[in-house]
């Protein structure tokens, strides 16, 4: 046989890692006196929202990850903060090559539909896109996870 | 019958094709709509791919759900911060 092809590895953190990721920017907001003041529910629900997409991208790796990276970047923009990334070796961001006619285009239709879904997606070869797909669920449903833990405690008995 | 033998393209991302198949096992077996079809039912990459982009849309409208439960939760502080503790506690 050829050269074996490397595993690609799509594995996440613990739960614990995203728990703590969580409640360390739910406390942050707190400090913010988010859940004090009289301000509109909307605008609680939009940070909360926030803090659990940011959380979950630091918890997954933070800029190891195309989707991560993506998505910090965007929220930090939301924030007008600069962007400082620690320089990569190798240039991810920059190639523009994704389009991909190795598949067949019913696949490319429904890769397209996905690259609308996922952080980043918009720069990925159809490839590298399933990759990080996998990650990117994974590190969701985790979130979802901890969320859902976080409401059962938090309920009143 | 899943992508057929093509012509091995330039692999300008360096993932090869059985890598390609494989992630699309794997994104299936993720999938809970798929995930437990029988072997002898193959399913095709574009229904995989399908499958994902609902799940994915699923997944967000629960992140949805659960900022909201979380906010009314937390807006009562003095109970919510015995809560939290309690809940970090027995995680």
């Amino acid at each position: 046989m050829a050269s074996a092809d490397k595993p690609i590895n799509t594995d996440v953190p613990e739960k614990d890692v995203f728990t703590l990721h969580f409640l360390q920017s739910l406390s942050n907001l707190r400090r913010q006196n988010t859940f004090n003041s009289p301000e509109k529910t909307n605008d609680r629900v939009k940070k909360i929202k926030k803090a659990a997409y940011v959380s979950m991208a630091r918890a997954a790796g933070g800029t190891n990850r195309l989707w991560s990276r993506a998505l910090l970047r965007r929220a930090a923009k939301e924030n007008s903060k600069v962007v400082r990334f620690p320089r990569r070796k190798k240039r991810v961001t920059c190639l523009r090559r994704r389009r991909s006619n190795r598949r067949d285009p019913v696949e490319e239709e429904e890769a397209e539909r996905l690259r609308n879904l996922v952080p980043g997606g918009g720069g990925m070869e159809t490839s590298k896109l399933m990759e990080e797909t996998a990650h990117y669920i994974k590190c969701l449903s985790m979130q979802v996870k901890v969320m859902q833990c976080l409401v059962d405690g938090l309920a009143p008995k | 019958k899943m992508s057929g033998r093509r012509s091995r393209s330039r692999q300008s991302s360096g993932i090869s094709e059985d890598q390609i198949n494989d992630l699309i096992i794997k994104l299936q077996q993720l999938l809970p709509e798929l995930r437990n079809s029988r072997r002898s039912d193959k399913v095709s990459a574009s229904r995989v791919l399908q499958e994902t982009c609902n799940y994915i849309r699923n997944l967000h409208r629960e992140v949805d759900d659960l900022s909201e439960r979380l906010s009314e939760l937390l807006a009562n502080t003095d109970t919510a911060q015995a809560a939290l503790i309690r809940s970090l506690l027995t995680q």
